[in-house]
């Protein structure tokens, strides 16, 4: 009896301060992510210039009509989903491949984690310039291009070609992401307890072995994560178009945040950028939710 | 051991070695290029972009760095960066990882509510509420004061996640243990759970400040004026000059690259080997 | 925390009718705040000087101004536009050119006719009067102009047999043709060299530094009172004209991917550049080069150069117009502009300012070149509120042709004429939705 008492009363503080837990982050992320969302939304019923909030006016779902007739908007759709889908898994297992190589205790692996690392310390403007360089379509001033040649094979137009832009992109976005996720696997790595390869080790288990047995079952929770916002993030690709192709050639590196900031910026169709942003926060909740499912469903 | 037996050991830590710094400087190129660009006269960055000797200063010089500290007041750019971030990612890392932790380990109603609203505010980009957010900053009398560098990015639906995930692997033994010991949950959370973390908590304390420290557009917006300048205006103020100077450019990138690489380090040595096993099997 | 935000509002509310309530004291000084892109160390330096000077003599108006580090113009104008939604803009702010139309005709200007007369503006170049005044209003006052013209690598001409002397020798009214680039750049094109380098950023650059080629084949990109692109930027001289630059890239004269600093570091022969390279060449060049007028077409022999900077405007939050009104008079005095123009290194737009000490080398050589395009030749970007769409639609096409004929070796006029329909049907419906009657 004392028992029963004693642990209601615990269920009764864990209700308490799971309120006091959720709170500040709640509230913090409703003040300033819901609101200014429910704004957008709210902007996505109005034809409205940027530089003339005075004179908005209400258009109904006219923006909703034009958006789906318009196939830039399409387009850009279906180039975030296939960059999507190819960055991710090539992204994630480069990021997990990364991890494992400086997971241990090593001489020097502080140095190693660093230069894995290091894209994401380097500016996104330096990266994106210098593989506009090194991707140059001019054997005499491409790095990559002048190699190939002097390999015998014919250079690539690789940012200029509609064919190889978003390839060309996608390559460069999994090299310089990598390291992002692999910090988040070296975490997960800490937590699988050493004495579970020891044991393995004692059976006489390879090292394939132990990776298949031990470390992915002990990375699930983490894989899944990391898949997640992997996801999440390349729906949002943006910098990349932004600085080497501006969306080109023939559209085929516009992707949906681009088109929102170009439409809603540079056009100063506000209104409608806001509708583009409507829709696609839609399709990525979906998205996620569905992986949500399907990870769950794996339990 | 026999003597083939070592040298295959040897040979395998080789190329293990090996391995590791072919990938480690195909990662690191651009930071070396940008160096060497850095020390070079702005006449020979972008010569001999076809061969390899791009990534390296033939006459290098501190030339480009004596402009940019003549042009930047560094002192003052660091303090206040590092002074939002510093802000951000204390705040960021109790809130968070509380919010975390809550939603790992307590029962409550709205959990599967708030897990949902996490996971789909994730999904926001911020060039889509740029401009309703400054509004609001406008109406709270924000624009131009540190809150509104600070307030609107404590919450993190990325951070939140992460910290669940990860606490989520916190085995339940150990929390029941100190439950009996008579540790109230808040207790618990941060006496038991909080120091068996460190991991975690140096993994979202990089994320979160690379990704601060790189940030341009917000700070942009909604701050004006040379003695309130983050890292980032002072670098972009480099690109606003025609005709652009890259040498400049890249010196200030170079510098402005520091700090970070300085905090990368140093935060490594939370990344030990079991820590979190050993403590969770205590 | 709901309250502390509630609490924060109050305070806020508050505070701001304490600061509007406090009755006005006659002999409070108006204080003038100036929004202007962050520059190099001699031009933060001119403004220290300029303003500590001003302040002094005028107890009664007080300026201050806010360097503004943008990354790029983009950049500027969503500064712009996000101060626009709440009314935090400055009393003063700089503009680039083309889109001072724009600012116009959205209200966020005012116009300054009653603080510049037709006398005051007789000085002044008329590209860059024509360029700041938007349906027969002036709505900003620059000091600086640009202009673009073509460089040429002297010592590697030479080897390539292109007579320099004569090239050296043009004048204003016998600029090179079209046909004559081509040649020379044909000419000049070798496995290690490409004969020409035309501005290929992608963005507002192909339209500033392309425009006097439409303009001498007899159609500008768009009409005259800025209303319509049809029949203009896609009409058949405009279509000639694409193609005749896309048939430079398709042969390989120009590269469509030029690097940054190509004609600096030798590895291109010829280029289409801004005044602002004179500098820079002056500074790094290891090799003679040399400078003539821009390239005209050959049936017409219409002499065209582009023009433009940036430029100073008075918001609509600006409560004391008057004040900065006079401000600006006193700013945009012929000291001042020879002043500012020397220290940025540009072309000044008043002509009186030439004759000042701050601008001697503009007497002769490069710089009187740039000086006289712009006092004959220059003609502004068109003057409308959709330039900015207009500006960023057309990029795209130049782009997307320039790599469709990089890719395919050949010219595709059916190709590029889409493409030029495509801007013109951007530009209508902005223009229709936001600005048409």
């Amino acid at each position: 009896m004392a028992k029963t008492k004693k642990l209601t009363g615990r269920k009764r503080d864990e209700r308490v301060a799971a309120y006091v837990f959720v709170a500040p982050a709640v509230i913090l992320l409703i003040a300033f992510l819901v609101v200014p969302m429910i704004y957008t939304v709210y902007f996505s019923g109005f034809k409205y210039q940027i530089m003339r909030p005075d004179a908005i006016e209400f258009i109904g779902l006219e923006n909703y009509q034009k958006l789906f007739s318009d196939k830039n908007f399409w387009m850009a759709l279906k180039n975030t989903v296939y960059f999507t889908v190819i960055v991710v898994p090539c992204q994630c297992a480069l990021a997990l491949g990364l991890a494992l190589l400086v997971s241990k205790k090593f001489r020097g692996v502080a140095i190693f984690r660093t230069m894995y690392f290091s894209p994401q310390l380097t500016s996104m403007v330096v990266i994106s310039v210098l593989w506009s360089v090194l991707y140059n379509a001019n054997p005499n001033t491409g790095l990559i291009n002048s190699l190939l040649v002097s390999l015998g094979f014919d250079p690539i137009s690789f940012l200029n070609d509609a064919d190889t832009a978003m390839n060309s992109i996608i390559f460069m976005s999994a090299w310089q992401g990598a390291g992002y996720q692999m910090m988040i696997f070296l975490a997960g790595l800490q937590g699988i307890p050493r004495d579970q390869y020891e044991a393995a080790s004692v059976d006489g288990a390879t090292k394939f072995k132990q990776f298949l047995y031990i470390t992915l079952p002990g990375l699930k929770g983490t894989i899944k994560y990391v898949i997640m916002i992997t996801m999440i993030q390349a729906m949002k690709l943006f910098t990349q178009p932004y600085i080497m192709t501006q969306g080109g050639p023939k559209n085929s590196t516009k992707t949906l945040v681009y088109y929102i900031y170009t439409q809603g910026f540079q056009k100063g169709n506000f209104g409608y950028a806001c509708s583009i942003a409507a829709v696609f926060f839609v399709i990525v909740v979906c998205m996620s939710m569905a992986m949500k499912k399907i990870t769950a469903a794996t339990d | 051991m026999t003597k083939s037996m070592k040298f295959s050991a040897r040979f395998g830590k080789f190329m293990f070695y090996f391995g590791n710094i072919i990938i480690g400087i195909i990662f690191v190129s651009p930071l070396i290029w940008m160096i060497s660009a850095s020390l070079k006269p702005e006449a020979e960055i972008f010569a001999n972009m076809d061969s390899l000797t791009t990534f390296l200063p033939v006459q290098a010089s501190l030339d480009n760095y004596a402009e940019v500290f003549s042009r930047l007041n560094l002192p003052q750019v660091f303090k206040n960066t590092l002074l939002y971030i510093g802000l951000i990612l204390i705040l960021d890392l109790l809130v968070n990882s509380m919010c975390g932790y809550a939603l790992a380990k307590f029962e409550f109603k709205g959990k599967g509510a708030i897990l949902n609203l996490v996971i789909a505010l994730m999904v926001l980009p911020m060039e889509a509420i740029m401009l309703p957010l400054y509004i609001e900053m406008s109406q709270l009398g924000w624009v131009n004061t540190l809150a509104a560098l600070v307030i609107p990015f404590v919450a993190k639906c990325f951070s939140i996640y992460m910290f669940r995930q990860f606490f989520c692997d916190v085995p339940d033994d150990l929390i029941e243990a100190a439950a009996i010991d008579g540790c109230s949950p808040i207790g618990t959370f941060f006496k038991i759970v909080v120091p068996i973390s460190k991991t975690v908590y140096a993994t979202v304390f990089i994320l979160d400040f690379v990704a601060h420290w790189n940030d341009f557009m917000w700070p942009f917006l909604v701050m004006t004026g040379e003695d309130k300048r983050t890292i980032q205006l002072a670098v972009q103020s480099f690109f606003g000059t025609q005709p652009v100077h890259y040498s400049a450019i890249m010196a200030a990138l170079v510098v402005s690259a520091i700090p970070m690489i300085i905090m990368f380090v140093f935060m490594q040595k939370y990344y030990v080997e079991g820590i979190a096993s050993s403590g969770i099997k205590g | 925390m709901k309250k502390a935000v509630s609490m924060a509002m109050a305070v806020t509310v508050a505070l701001s009718t304490a600061a509007t309530t406090v009755p006005v004291m006659a002999d409070d000084p108006v204080e003038l705040t100036i929004w202007s892109p962050t520059d190099t160390e001699a031009i933060e330096a001119w403004w220290e000087e300029k303003l500590a000077e001003w302040n002094e003599a005028n107890p009664d108006i007080q300026v201050s101004r806010e360097a503004i580090d943008r990354s790029d113009s983009y950049a500027y104008d969503n500064k712009i536009a996000t101060a626009v939604t709440s009314s935090d803009l400055p009393d003063i702010f700089y503009v680039d050119g083309p889109q001072v139309s724009y600012y116009a005709a959205n209200g966020i200007t005012v116009p300054l006719d009653d603080y510049f007369s037709e006398d005051d503006l007789a000085d002044f170049v008329d590209s860059a009067v024509a360029q700041n005044t938007y349906d027969g209003s002036l709505y900003a006052i620059g000091a600086t102009e640009s202009s673009v013209a073509f460089y040429y690598n002297k010592d590697y001409l030479t080897e390539c047999g292109v007579d320099v002397e004569d090239l050296d020798s043009r004048t204003i009214d016998n600029p090179i043709t079209w046909s004559e680039f081509a040649e020379i750049a044909e000419k000049c094109t070798t496995d290690d060299y490409v004969g020409a380098h035309i501005i290929m950023d992608h963005g507002e650059g192909l339209p500033y530094a392309l425009e006097p080629m439409y303009l001498s084949a007899g159609k500008d990109y768009i009409s005259e009172d800025g209303t319509t692109a049809d029949g203009y930027v896609n009409s058949e001289e405009a279509v000639e004209t694409t193609s005749y630059l896309a048939d430079m890239i398709a042969k390989g004269y120009a590269n469509v991917e030029p690097i940054t600093d190509e004609f600096l570091n030798g590895a291109c022969a010829t280029m289409l550049g801004g005044s602002w390279e004179i500098a820079t060449l002056e500074a790094n060049a290891d090799f003679e080069w040399g400078i003539t007028y821009y390239p005209v077409n050959d049936d017409t022999s219409e002499a065209v150069s582009p023009c433009g900077d940036w430029s100073a405007a008075i918001s609509k939050d600006c409560e004391n117009v008057d004040a900065a009104g006079q401000f600006l008079q006193w700013l945009m005095n012929t000291e001042n502009v020879a002043t500012y123009a020397a220290a940025i290194a540009k072309p000044a737009t008043r002509t009186s300012a030439y004759e000042e000490e701050a601008m001697a080398d503009y007497q002769e050589g490069s710089r009187a070149l740039i000086k006289e395009q712009l006092e004959n030749t220059a003609v502004p970007r068109p003057r409308t509120p959709s330039y900015a769409t207009f500006s960023s639609a057309y990029a795209e096409a130049m782009s997307n042709i320039f790599s469709d004929a990089a890719s395919n070796g050949e010219v595709d006029n059916d190709y590029i004429q889409s493409e030029l329909d495509t801007v013109s049907d951007t530009f209508t419906e902005d223009y229709e939705t936001y600005y048409a009657e």
